[in-house]
């Protein structure tokens, strides 16, 4: 295991106040925020710099890092001698045992024992709890929810070992996915949460379903949005067009007079369900390049014979 | 992998998060969740006959306002005017990502 410089994940010195250590934090939460960061890592970053954080801005946590880290540099092998901790109590707040669960071995060596296990919820007067539902993000293609897949995940769960200390251990579910599944959807699945205590029944697995973003497609709730290209002759005089979709293809009429931007409307070719949703489909009128003699000709013929200005007032 | 292996999903409507699900699946307090409701900083939820119910994306909101108040001390009201933004962007991204 290596050791944890957490002063200079931050970016302070040891001897920094913890308004100083609050500062630093904020700056870097908002550097490193995952909606907002460029950075390429900025999820993994903002781990690093929480997981600083909770040491450093407790009281008790910090005074215990110092004692130990003293004589260490970042990357050194580490190990804590026995009983290192005797005479702290780490009270854990700010971030629950489950947030740190994603923090490092290093972290959990340290300080797992001080956090409750994410296991069963607290009984009220009693000692049967069913366990904690627990939280994933399941990341799928958008074909999934059409055609149905089976998706391996992979959990990183807290767990008491016989030392009653906090260890990670990983859990890997195959896990069915069912048809006509949407973005922000929840699937749950039974029993697969935390135990509950004796004998109680364990919590439910929620996985709250994502797409990856699709390269043509962009789904809205069980509504899919495409850009539908078409020829100027399409649009004008109408037609026939086959469009491919995350699984087969449809025909589509283009209604004579079509114009970009205009909205196309297939009921229930979207995601399937009960209802399923539509496919829409915003034309985009394109201009074949005029590059060739006989194309040049067709567009002057057309300047020529079309008494055509799209400018002009009242025209849309 | 054997068939048996397979876990099957049920998919939950949206309407099916319930209170205490949300909390447990945002890591918060289901009183700090109940406080922030009442003050109507969770648009998209709604309470029938004294039951409120959650669709998925009150989930990614209910995080996202969280670490806001925790990282920055934001006030509640601050922490609910970002997720508004975050959620418009996340929209606007969705768009310009194509299909329209």
């Amino acid at each position: 295991m290596q050791f944890k410089d957490y002063y200079q994940t931050l970016g302070v010195a040891r001897d920094a106040t913890a308004d100083e250590i609050k500062k630093a934090f904020r700056k870097l939460a908002r550097k490193y925020h995952p909606d907002i960061s460029k950075e390429p890592d900025a999820e993994l970053r903002m781990q690093e710099v929480n997981e600083a954080y909770a040491v450093l801005s407790d009281v008790e946590k910090r005074a215990a890092y110092d004692q130990l880290g003293r004589g260490y540099q970042p990357g050194q092998d580490f190990r804590p001698p026995p009983d290192w901790d005797a005479g702290f109590e780490f009270s854990g707040r700010g971030f629950s045992p489950r947030e740190a669960a994603d923090f490092s071995e290093f972290f959990a060596e340290l300080f797992g024992r001080g956090g409750a296990p994410a296991g069963a919820r607290h009984a009220r007067g009693g000692g049967r709890a069913q366990g904690e539902d627990h939280h994933a993000k399941l990341l799928l293609d958008l074909e999934d929810a059409f055609s149905g897949a089976t998706r391996q995940i992979s959990l990183r769960v807290p767990q008491l070992d016989a030392h009653g200390r906090v260890v990670l251990a990983t859990r890997t579910l195959n896990v069915k996915i069912p048809v006509g599944v949407h973005q922000g959807q929840v699937i749950r699945l039974a029993g697969q949460g935390a135990p509950g205590t004796d004998g109680a029944a364990a919590g439910d697995l929620l996985l709250e379903v994502h797409f990856k973003p699709h390269p043509r497609f962009r789904p809205d709730g069980r509504d899919l949005h495409r850009i539908l290209p078409v020829t100027p002759w399409e649009a004008a005089l109408g037609g026939v067009v086959a469009v491919d979709l995350p699984q087969g293809s449809v025909k589509v009429r283009i209604p004579e007079g079509a114009q970009s931007g205009r909205q196309l409307r297939v009921r229930g070719k979207g995601i399937p369900g009960e209802p399923p949703g539509d496919l829409l489909l915003d034309l985009q009128v394109v201009l074949p390049a005029a590059d060739t003699p006989q194309a040049r000709q067709l567009y002057e013929t057309m300047a020529h014979e079309l008494a055509f200005d799209p400018r002009q007032p009242g025209r849309a | 992998m054997r068939d048996d292996d397979i876990l099957i999903g049920s998919l939950m409507e949206e309407s099916w998060l319930t209170l205490e699900q949300v909390a447990a699946a945002c890591m918060v307090e289901p009183a700090w969740l109940l406080r922030h409701l009442e003050e109507g900083l969770f648009p998209h939820a709604e309470s029938i006959a004294g039951t409120w119910r959650f669709s998925g994306m009150t989930l990614i909101r209910a995080r996202r306002m969280r670490q806001l108040e925790r990282d920055f001390d934001a006030a509640p009201e601050l922490a609910a005017l970002v997720a508004d933004l975050l959620e418009e962007m996340d929209e606007l991204r969705a768009r310009l990502r194509g299909g329209g």
